[in-house]
């Protein structure tokens, strides 16, 4: 695999899309042996996962939590 | 065996209470108004009950329900109003980007460093509709590709062409949040101004 094959499959593999084993292996032997893809591979993850642990931080209001077994309760 | 209405609610609450924060959240993602947001899940869990005899139970009910809440915001809430107020995908993808460089700190680090959650929410916000609920989907909700094919009915590559578009559009906006930071604090300091678009 080169750096090309790797920024190819990188989302594929930060989103744990399924990749073959064979696919998986090769990018992590990429991943352990170029700096400059291992760079930008950790820049990604600790992004998305900023993005993730940050698009998921909201609280249910309690008046959203009443209205709906409110509503379940009138089915 | 038929259930009885006491069971279809009790078995729907028990699928239902687990995910309210997430159908929450992509509903506030969606509308970009807490109003506008509580009503829609509140209009989905009441069209989802009124179908739940449809549901095959062990089936995901997740992408089930997730799949009910996005059709009826794209029914009832994704007015004219909102679709002006997006920009336009050609502004967006402007691709005279730039890239900031910073004394000591890589771009990088000065991008994960600087961005805050109301940035990274303006961000999610910003992005026209078609990338933003893929992105919320599968980034922050962690849906499969597949999953979310099937929610928003559209094909997977789709999905991916979506997801990629709306990641760089993402990182873009980003990037200019954080450099205008970062150049306004290093201004401050030194008198020496980021490079901007």
């Amino acid at each position: 695999m080169d750096c090309k094959d790797l920024v190819e499959k990188l989302y594929f593999y930060l989103d744990g899309e399924v990749l073959s084993e064979e696919e998986r292996r090769a990018i992590e032997e990429h991943l352990a042996l170029c700096r400059k893809c291992c760079e930008r591979y950790e820049f990604e993850r600790l992004l998305w996962d900023m993005v993730r642990h940050n698009g998921q931080n909201d609280h249910v209001p309690e008046a959203l939590i009443a209205r709906i077994e409110s509503v379940i309760a009138q089915f | 065996m038929m259930k009885t209405k006491e069971e279809q609610k009790r078995v729907f609450q028990e699928l239902l209470v687990p995910e309210l924060p997430a159908l929450f959240r992509t509903a506030l993602r969606m509308t970009r108004n807490r109003e506008d947001a509580e009503d829609l899940v509140q209009e989905a869990v009441t069209k989802a009950f009124a179908a739940f005899d449809r549901f095959e139970e062990g089936t995901n009910f997740r992408a089930w329900i997730f799949k009910i809440l996005t059709n009826t915001f794209i029914n009832n809430y994704y007015r004219l109003r909102d679709r002006q107020k997006a920009p336009s995908l050609e502004e967006m993808e402007d691709e005279t980007s730039f890239q900031p460089s910073f004394e000591g700190v890589t771009p990088e680090e000065a991008l994960l460093n600087t961005l805050t959650r109301e940035d990274i929410l303006r961000a999610i916000e910003s992005l026209p509709l078609e990338f933003r609920a893929v992105v919320v989907l599968t980034l922050v909700e962690g849906f499969s590709y597949k999953e979310t094919a099937e929610i928003l009915d559209i094909p997977i590559g789709t999905v991916m062409s979506r997801l990629h578009r709306g990641r760089k559009l993402l990182q873009k906006l980003l990037w200019e949040y954080s450099t205008r930071k970062t150049g306004m604090e290093k201004e401050n300091e030194k008198g020496w101004t980021a490079k901007t678009l």
